[in-house]
């Protein structure tokens, strides 16, 4: 097993260097330093640690990685401008290289923030002072990796909804790059009581021809009765190492749908994580990933009922091939008290060859008597009879294939409720399918 | 003799690496020409659907099988599509996240040269056409094959399949069972609709009461993995009345070797 070392990308004087540039308040200075006390206190993980096992840690590795402090350049690429054309989200900004490069801000709704962190920092410090480091942080166990970004993080996106606001247009954020290293960013969400918003991250980029490790942390803060549509999409290049972690608290009566999708990148971790904090709240958790050509895809989940009458409901499906694999770890975890829980977990793996291989660890913590909870994991390969019936109309073995590999992922496709981000994850798994005519148009 | 025939040639197979299930069947049926197939229950009737369909659950040891005078014994079942075969199955699966319109439109293009795909307007006249043979809905295309059909609606989309496709020759394995008279007619009515100098079909049944629906040109009986008589449509009635023991007496096979070939 490979073990992980630092390499001193992140030194004591490059922290400091990186908090007179931003020219933070002293509070997050201090914040960061404290991080990064956590960070050099923290051991990497091992193939020991539960949370990390059968990962194939050297993949994650980040030694000899020089910061990312700026972009190359703040031009936005045509892939990107594609891409914004084509989402859901209708207020954008694009941040590459831990700089905002382009903004399209369209929302006027009273009260509504959706910014960048650091001109929210500026303009909005109380209120991103009250939340930053208030769900992911050094005393809710932060981790290796959510602390290395806790400390460098270089900026990212802050969405407000005060009470009682519905924000009508789907918001989201571009995140790109155009050089190797080691970068951090960060996404806050607030939503108030009985407020409502649709947000989106989108990780892509050109080929870089260098390697970049990206962190990324999602902090998510749902008040009473909120609801959050909250789409991770990563597609980045295969340069790409993405190590991220979503975080929600729920109060009563929030309602949280995720979807995580990997697509894109060398290796990516991602960590989704709930905890429902208030009665009645409901999590609805649903992960996409398909991996090819050697790609490493790694989840770790947990739905921590905190509090009793609430809701989770996880189903993550993969299809792999071409010496690809996957790791799926999942914990319900239940806290006395909690009855009535409902809560559901399931990981489903389709394997289209022999050199592929997925593992699925699903778990269980129930530490209350009244509760519903099931967890089921399944990896296979395709069904014979399915793809003899579809060759036997005449498909072609390549095309069965992708009738196959779609059906698979209808499950999860089918409860995407935006019509945009629903395509194009269609059409990257179709391109990475080798169906003719898609690559062209991605 | 014209070669425009489905042809089964001397077919020795098993289960792959298993029990020896056909020993020598010889059947054919001229294009044009619909033919029945009776027979007991383990007397490998079903298997020889799948087998001519290239499922790869099972192994020929010998003889041959030609469409047209061609063996296809070497082809993959999309290969076999193409040549001009189709079989409506016992137990059609299910594939969740496509639907019949676009499954249909894989399938016919699988069979056209890259850059003439089916057109637009074409395909809809066709499927619309299928359609209304089977007395179907017409939002029936647009369902995710085969999830949550009925029994019955599955032999349906089967045959509604076979008549969009237009294969040269069709094997009907138990299309009629589990079927109630009036979804019986439909599916006949659709069988039917198919038929003519360019179409053969080999029609797979348990029951005689599929025949008065479609009238077979000759029946043939399999027992012991081998076509053991081959007459008129009269052979159908008589079979219907008298069972299969007088055929097997006559032909010196016990029920039993039937039921072995099913273990």
């Amino acid at each position: 097993m490979a073990t992980l070392t630092d390499g001193a990308v992140l030194t004591a004087e490059a922290l400091e260097a990186l908090i007179a540039r931003l020219g933070e308040p002293d509070w997050l200075a201090a914040e960061r330093r404290a991080a990064w006390r956590t960070y050099q206190a923290t051991p990497f993980p091992t193939g020991r640690d539960e949370r990390w096992r059968y990962t194939q840690l050297n993949r994650f590795a980040i030694d000899g990685l020089e910061l990312v402090d700026a972009p190359r350049d703040t031009g936005v690429s045509d892939r990107i401008a594609m891409r914004i054309t084509d989402s859901d989200a209708e207020g954008t900004l694009v941040l590459k290289g831990g700089e905002l490069v382009r903004e399209d801000r369209r929302l006027k709704q009273a009260g509504v923030i959706f910014t960048d962190l650091r001109t929210a920092l500026r303009d909005h410090e109380d209120l991103v002072r009250k939340h930053l480091y208030s769900v992911v942080n050094a005393g809710d166990g932060l981790r290796k990796y959510a602390a290395l970004n806790a400390a460098l993080w270089t900026n990212g996106t802050f969405v407000y909804v005060p009470k009682d606001v519905e924000v009508e247009l789907p918001l989201g954020a571009f995140h790109t790059a155009d050089r190797g290293g080691l970068a951090g960013g960060r996404t806050l969400i607030v939503v108030e009581r009985n407020a409502k918003v649709t947000y989106l991250d989108e990780f892509t980029c050109e080929p870089l021809g260098e390697r970049l490790v990206n962190t990324g942390v999602t902090e998510i803060v749902l008040g009473d009765g909120a609801k959050l549509r909250y789409v991770s999409l990563q597609n980045w290049s295969r340069d790409v190492v993405q190590l991220n972690t979503i975080r929600a608290h729920l109060a009563r009566d929030a309602r949280l749908e995720s979807l995580t999708v990997s697509l894109g990148g060398d290796a990516a971790r991602a960590e989704v994580e709930v905890s429902l904090q208030g009665p009645g709240s409901e999590s609805e958790m649903l992960g996409l990933y398909f991996a090819d050509e050697g790609q490493h895809y790694n989840q770790y989940t947990v739905q921590h009922h905190a509090s009793h009458h609430a809701h989770s409901d996880l189903l993550f499906k993969g299809a792999l091939r071409d010496a690809s694999s996957a790791v799926y770890s999942g914990v319900i975890v239940v806290d006395p008290g909690a009855q009535k829980t409902d809560a559901y977990q399931t990981n489903r793996n389709l394997l289209l060859d022999g050199e592929s291989e997925a593992v699925s660890i699903p778990q269980l913590e129930i530490k209350a008597n009244d509760v519903k909870c099931s967890h089921g994991s399944t990896t296979g390969p395709v069904p014979e009879d399915q793809r003899f019936y579809l060759m036997s109309r005449g498909l072609r073995p390549e095309v069965a294939e992708h009738v196959l590999v779609t059906g698979f992922l209808y499950e999860v496709m089918s409860r995407v409720t935006l019509p945009k981000v629903a395509q194009y994850v269609e059409r990257v798994v179709q391109a990475k399918l080798g169906v003719p005519g898609v690559k062209e148009k991605l | 003799m014209s070669d425009n025939r489905l042809e089964i040639r001397n077919l020795h197979a098993r289960i792959a690496g298993g029990e020896t299930i056909l020993k020598g069947v010889d059947l054919i049926v001229p294009s044009g020409e619909v033919h029945a197939l009776m027979g007991p229950n383990g007397s490998g009737k079903s298997t020889l659907a799948k087998l001519m369909a290239g499922d790869p659950s099972y192994e020929v040891l010998d003889g041959d099988i030609l469409i047209d005078g061609e063996s296809v014994l070497e082809l993959e079942p999309d290969e076999r599509a193409r040549a001009g075969l189709y079989l409506a199955f016992q137990y059609p699966v299910e594939v969740p996240g496509v639907s019949i319109a676009n499954f249909l439109r894989l399938a016919l293009n699988a069979r056209r040269e890259e850059g003439d795909e089916v057109g637009v307007m074409e395909f809809y006249a066709k499927l619309q056409r299928a359609v209304k043979a089977l007395d179907w809905d017409e939002s029936i295309i647009e369902r995710n094959l085969h999830e949550g059909f009925s029994g019955g609606e599955k032999k349906r989309s089967e045959v509604l399949q076979l008549l969009v496709l237009e294969p040269r020759y069709a094997i009907l394995d138990e299309s009629d069972s589990g079927l109630d008279v009036d979804a019986l007619k439909v599916v006949a009515n659709g069988v039917n609709a198919a038929r003519g100098p360019n179409f053969g079909a080999l029609v797979i049944t348990h029951y005689q009461r599929l025949l008065n629906y479609i009238v077979p040109d000759m029946v043939h009986v399999m027992s012991s993995g081998r076509v053991i008589e081959s007459g008129p449509k009269e052979l159908a009635m008589d079979l219907d009345a008298k069972g299969y023991d007088w055929i097997r007496e006559k032909h010196g096979i016990t029920a039993s070797g039937d039921a072995v070939a099913h273990a």
